[in-house]
């Protein structure tokens, strides 16, 4: 055994099966690279990427400025100043909507918080900037995100059952609600 | 006069040509390395520049010329300034002595010339030798100039490591120097004429210099801190090690001196053990005048043979620790080497004229 190992330490015998393995890769080349900004990866329909603003499918915008997302949000990232609409006492907006997405942690928890669906998680990833505050979005970038991600604006599957769906669509036509 | 002029534009278009080729060897072998090391590793390497990126030595080349030029506070400006050189110059002048092709002597306009070597001198090795120990200056100056500790750390790693190692390659030549009896590459090669049987790392009689070799190509491992023997630029220790202050184009010259050194160290290792141009078996070779189209041939696939194996094992091992890179040195190539220098002589004695 000990005179077996020496033979294998003289001729350098692991070195040798290493250079095999790495030779192995050489000859079947098979690369896993990936040629991103060429070639894109697909990527999960859950994916968390940028956050964007929604709207209803006549253009209003879903958010009523509850500011439950702003409590939700664990890095503190959203700002939310809530007001009436003017003219509808009944009604609030979000005046101010602003995200500090150097902060966000892209958790989506103020997705899973929002009571009305008016946020959502689009596909996007490639936000690098050159200057840190152009990552502080206000709300009519958030809004154009949220139209450019969402051009096709489904409920989400929990917000499609009647008795949620009070809050989910447009306040011109509420449907019937069923008992 | 004329005569003198004659030769010297002569030998300084031969040193113009070899310098050409070494050092566009040089930039498809940082190509090649890449390209190598990434499909070793199952990548793809530089794809980016030119179809599967062959163009990136040149992108390569221009980003290093426009880098800005830095020289950090506190550093010594003239040795700082003077270690590339120091580095390149002996990388490069080692060529002058390696024969390229047969040893033949034409007659241009009355002046003799050797075509396939720029200077046939008797201590050839020696002069290899010697200078590859003064490119350790430079590397040694170019880590203390730099008022920094990473840098210090990898020249004083530089300067310990090829104490150590050329002592061995020096020994692992002595075997082939007993046999050939010169110290002129040209006469070693020339003896090694006649297929791979006679040449010395496989020669039977009166005996195979292959353990010879293989110190020899461990140790020149060393002597050009590649991996496994980096250790003067660990890049997880030193951050670059002896270079880690410069940029532009000293920081091309250190590389430059890198890759010279590598293609000299497998030219020496063709040349002392695998024949030098002489094709392998006798057949391959072309016949009377046309001997130097496959002289050149058999030399550059065999210096591309042994800087293949250099990338091979880069891709293969990791890096050793620094006392068991002494260790190694020390207590096992030395030993050997020493033995094949005593069982060469012992048997050269024996057998005298084979």
């Amino acid at each position: 055994m000990t005179f077996k190992k020496w033979i294998k330490s003289l001729i350098f015998f692991e070195i040798l099966m290493g250079m095999k393995e790495t030779m192995k890769h050489f000859l079947n080349y098979r690369p896993i690279t990936l040629e991103y900004p060429h070639v894109k990866k697909s990527l999960p329909d859950n994916y968390r990427g940028m956050l964007g603003l929604l709207r209803y499918d006549d253009g209003t915008e879903k958010c009523v400025g509850c500011d439950l997302c702003e409590a939700a949000c664990p890095s503190r990232v959203i700002r939310v100043v809530s007001a009436e609409v003017p003219g509808e006492p009944t009604k609030r907006y979000a005046k101010d909507y602003d995200m500090d997405m150097t902060r966000c942690l892209f958790c989506g928890l103020c997705v899973q918080a929002c009571p009305v669906d008016a946020l959502g998680m689009s596909q996007e990833f490639e936000w690098a900037v050159y200057d840190k505050r152009h990552l502080q979005l206000n709300k009519q970038q958030l809004l154009a995100i949220g139209d450019r991600a969402f051009p096709e604006r489904e409920k989400r599957l929990e917000f499609q059952h009647p008795n949620v769906a009070y809050f989910n669509v447009s306040f011109k036509d509420i449907p019937e609600k069923e008992c | 006069m004329f005569d003198a002029g004659i030769k010297l534009a002569l030998t300084l278009s031969q040193i113009g040509v070899v310098m050409g080729v070494v050092l566009l060897t040089v930039a498809a072998l940082t190509l090649l390395e890449r390209k190598v090391l990434s499909w070793m590793q199952d990548r793809m390497g530089p794809m980016e520049v030119g179809p599967y990126g062959v163009l990136q030595p040149v992108a390569d080349g221009l980003k290093l010329f426009f880098k800005e030029d830095i020289i950090p506070a506190g550093a010594n400006r003239i040795m700082f300034s003077l270690a590339p050189i120091l580095v390149l110059v002996p990388a490069l002048i080692g060529f002058a002595v390696i024969p390229f092709g047969p040893d033949w002597t034409v007659e241009v306009l009355g002046v003799e010339f050797k075509p396939f070597v720029i200077s046939d001198i008797n201590v050839g090795v020696l002069y290899v030798l010697a200078f590859a120990s003064i490119g350790a200056y430079g590397i040694i100056l170019g880590g203390w100039s730099s008022n920094s500790k990473y840098s210090l750390l990898g020249g004083l790693r530089s300067a310990a490591q090829l104490i150590s190692y050329e002592l061995n390659v020096g020994l692992a030549i002595v075997g082939v120097l007993l046999l050939s009896g010169s110290l002129s590459l040209v006469t070693i090669s020339e003896a090694q004429a006649g297929g791979f049987w006679h040449w010395y790392a496989f020669d039977p009689l009166p005996f195979p210099q292959f353990v010879a070799f293989v110190v020899f190509l461990i140790a020149s491992v060393a002597e050009t801190n590649r991996v496994p023997f980096d250790l003067p630029e660990a890049e997880s220790e030193l951050v670059a090690g002896f270079f880690t202050e410069y940029s532009g184009m000293r920081f091309a010259f250190f590389f430059l001196a890198e890759y010279a050194n590598m293609i000299l160290v497998s030219c020496m290792s063709t040349v002392l053990f695998f024949g030098g141009w002489h094709a392998p078996v006798p057949f391959l070779q072309a016949p009377g005048d046309f001997a130097w189209i496959t002289g050149i041939f058999w030399f550059t696939v065999k210096v591309y043979g042994f800087l293949f194996l250099f990338f091979w094992l880069r891709a293969t091992l990791p890096r050793l620790r620094y006392d068991q890179l002494m260790r190694f040195g020390w207590k096992v190539l030395l030993p050997i080497a020493l033995g094949n220098v005593v069982v060469t002589s012992i048997l050269a004695y024996i057998f005298p004229n084979s």
